[in-house]
């Protein structure tokens, strides 16, 4: 088994806490992506696997045993540093073939190995030139190669795509993934880019000052954030926070109320306490200008515009929200109705800040139970502005 | 056209300092090959009236010349190679381990250089003599194997090396005696070069503590031979005692000469990008 384990892992750097009792599987064969912002920990974990960091207290296991003590060089990983470390003074093909002379590999696999992960990485007729002759795209490749010729069990990525421009950046997280189904080394992938942990991990732990926030695939961090910090982080824009009364079937927001469907005051009864975090994604909510019932009403702040859509910012009693349009934009100023998907809302509990759960059918409970307009139609609207 | 004026000052200027710097080398060039009456009747002419090789004949008869030659080239090889050894070694400890005390240790080492060379002399002297080397060119070496200087100038050096090459090399379970001679020393052999050429010429032109050590002429340097022409004793055959520099000087110039370009490097290199 080539699993990683943290067995209640601390890591100090004198009295400075910065991985704080961490318990994670990483299965075989995985690709597991750290996400955090920076400061969150997650570069001095990956570290740790390498074994570039001390332990503090706890124990980290790699393919069943304690690695506590035992030194990088003997743990079989490779790794792609962020700034991918390459030897200044050897060339392309020195760089990629170091590792493999200095374990005394055959020279004839060394070659071997070194021309199928030069091609394979599209870097032929660069072998003979120097680092700094290279664009960043291809040094990124050299760190790559140098990597794979290893062909340990361990794969570990630090931020390996940041320096690169976007378009080269999607284009190798593609060869990444591709490169993974090839070997299928267990696989750690430190990131602060969520796009990035999204599109390329099976798994996404999610950091946040020393702590695994949340361990799940990218579609239950997106859809079932496990606590207000994974909601707020994955998406963007982020996803609006707003604290919630549960009164006699109503929930007071910023001094408005709506009143959500049936199940969830069951489901927020079930948890127990009246004060809630209500979650809602920008992308799952609807506001126009026209009345609505139900609905939460705010004054449009600014609006931003992405190009393929709009992000609407409006404020109820002070408190700023978020959602997104792709038509019938309101302009700054006006005053407009507020409604979620009450299948994508998210309850937290007020004290934990963690998910209260999800009632077990929430495809009816979409837009259309509460979406009810009433008086004016839709093509009747009146920009304030004008 | 306004910078190409104002580059112009700027030679100007180096020009007059390169000149006035280069005056004694030629003066003691063109006196070596003066008669001593020539020499004190046209001192400042640069080409010698009857240019003569006699000064020069005069030092290799009444000197061992190739042997005071061979001490001094002895001397000043074994205290750079130690040197360097030594800084390489310390400076690496001190970069790349982590260790009690490692920045106390480290300013203490580094406050040796400015502790002035007379208050060790007399120490180092009775040391030396206990241990029997009082006349013998082990005992001017000996004092001078290590050096806080070349500690410190390694470690500045190497500390511009990204720390992840060197972890990248700790992945691939190299050693450190692997990362110091495959990572590190191409990495720093500028400084190491420069640092190197300091040595060298520092001990070449070692006075006072050869002096000390060294009694008989066979073990002479060349500095304490250049000193029996311009001593009391030696008198005023400051003709000869021109030939001795120009011999002197030889050694340090071609070694100049050849690594000229890593020199110029260590002094405009600002760092090693990865």
């Amino acid at each position: 088994m080539k699993d990683i384990i943290f067995d209640h892992v601390l890591k100090a750097y004198g009295k400075n806490v910065v991985v704080k009792g961490l318990n994670l599987n990483i299965c075989e064969g995985e690709r597991l992506v750290l996400l955090g912002p920076s400061g969150c920990g997650k570069t001095t974990t990956l570290r740790m696997i390498a074994g570039l960091e001390n332990i503090t207290d706890g124990q980290l296991y790699m393919g069943g045993r304690i690695v506590n003590d035992i030194p990088s060089g003997k743990r079989n990983v490779s790794m792609v540093f962020q700034n991918y470390a390459l030897f200044p003074h050897m060339t392309v093909e020195d760089n990629i073939s170091y590792g493999l002379k200095v374990q005394k590999v055959d020279p004839r696999e060394i070659e071997e190995r070194s021309n199928a992960a030069i091609s394979m990485l599209d870097l032929n007729g660069l072998e003979k030139r120097k680092p700094k002759e290279l664009s960043g795209g291809q040094r990124q490749r050299v760190a790559l190669a140098r990597a794979l010729v290893k062909r340990s069990d361990y794969f570990l990525l630090d931020e390996p795509l940041s320096n690169l421009d976007a378009q080269l950046r999607v284009h190798s997280r593609k060869e990444l993934v591709k490169i993974h189904e090839m070997y299928h080394q267990t696989f750690v992938y430190v990131t602060h880019d969520q796009v990035e942990a999204m599109t390329m991990g099976h798994r996404i732990a999610l950091m946040y000052d020393g702590i695994l926030q949340t361990i799940d695939t990218p579609s239950n961090v997106y859809n079932r954030p496990a606590n207000v910090y994974a909601a707020r982080f994955i998406g963007a824009p982020s996803t609006n926070i707003i604290e919630a009364n549960l009164n006699e079937g109503k929930l007071i927001m910023a001094g408005q109320h709506i009143v959500p469907p049936e199940v969830w005051i069951k489901k927020m009864k079930e948890n127990g306490g009246d004060m809630f975090y209500f979650g809602i994604r920008p992308e799952h909510t609807k506001i126009t200008t026209d009345y609505m019932d139900n609905a939460l009403k705010g004054i449009v702040r600014y609006t931003e515009d992405y190009g393929n859509k709009v992000g609407v910012y409006f404020d109820i009693n002070g408190k700023e929200l978020i959602s997104v349009c792709d038509n019938n934009v309101p302009a700054t100023g006006e005053r407009v109705y507020f409604v979620p998907d009450y299948s994508r809302i998210h309850l937290f509990d007020y004290k934990t800040e963690n998910s209260i759960g999800y009632p077990e059918d929430l495809s009816k409970h979409n837009y259309g139970v509460v979406y009810e307009l009433r008086g004016r139609l839709a093509g009747d609207r009146k920009f304030k502005a004008e | 056209m306004k910078t190409e004026l104002n580059s112009m000052k700027w030679h100007i200027l180096v020009i007059i300092i390169v000149c006035i710097l280069i005056i004694p080398v030629v003066f003691a060039v063109s006196n070596s090959f003066k008669t001593l009456a020539d020499a004190f009747s046209n001192m400042f002419n640069i080409i010698p009236a009857n240019p003569t090789l006699e000064n020069y004949i005069h030092v290799f008869e009444k000197l061992p010349f190739l042997q005071i030659t061979l001490n001094t080239f002895f001397i000043a090889t074994i205290v750079t190679g130690f040197k360097i050894i030594t800084s390489l070694l310390a400076a690496y400890a001190f970069v790349y381990f982590n260790f009690r005390g490692k920045n106390l240790l480290y300013f203490v080492l580094i406050s040796t250089m400015f502790i002035p060379f007379t208050v060790i002399m007399i120490p180092n002297y009775l040391t030396i003599s206990c241990m029997g080397f009082r006349d013998n060119l082990w005992g001017v070496i000996l004092p001078q194997l290590s050096d806080a200087l070349g500690i410190f100038l390694l470690r500045q050096s190497m500390r511009t090396i990204p720390r992840s090459l060197i972890e990248a090399a700790y992945l691939e379970n190299a050693s450190d005696f692997k990362i110091m001679k495959d990572i590190i020393i191409p990495l720093v052999k500028p400084a190491l070069i420069s640092t190197g050429i300091i040595f060298f010429i520092n001990s070449w032109n070692e006075y006072v503590w050869p002096v000390l050590v060294l009694k008989s002429k066979e073990n002479y340097t060349l500095s304490l031979a250049l000193q029996m022409f311009i001593s009391a004793e030696g008198g005023t055959e400051f003709t000869i005692a021109m030939a001795v520099s120009v011999m002197t000087m030889l050694i340090p110039l071609v070694l100049y000469i050849v690594f000229q370009k890593h020199i110029i490097n260590t002094f405009a290199m600002s760092g090693i990008k990865g």
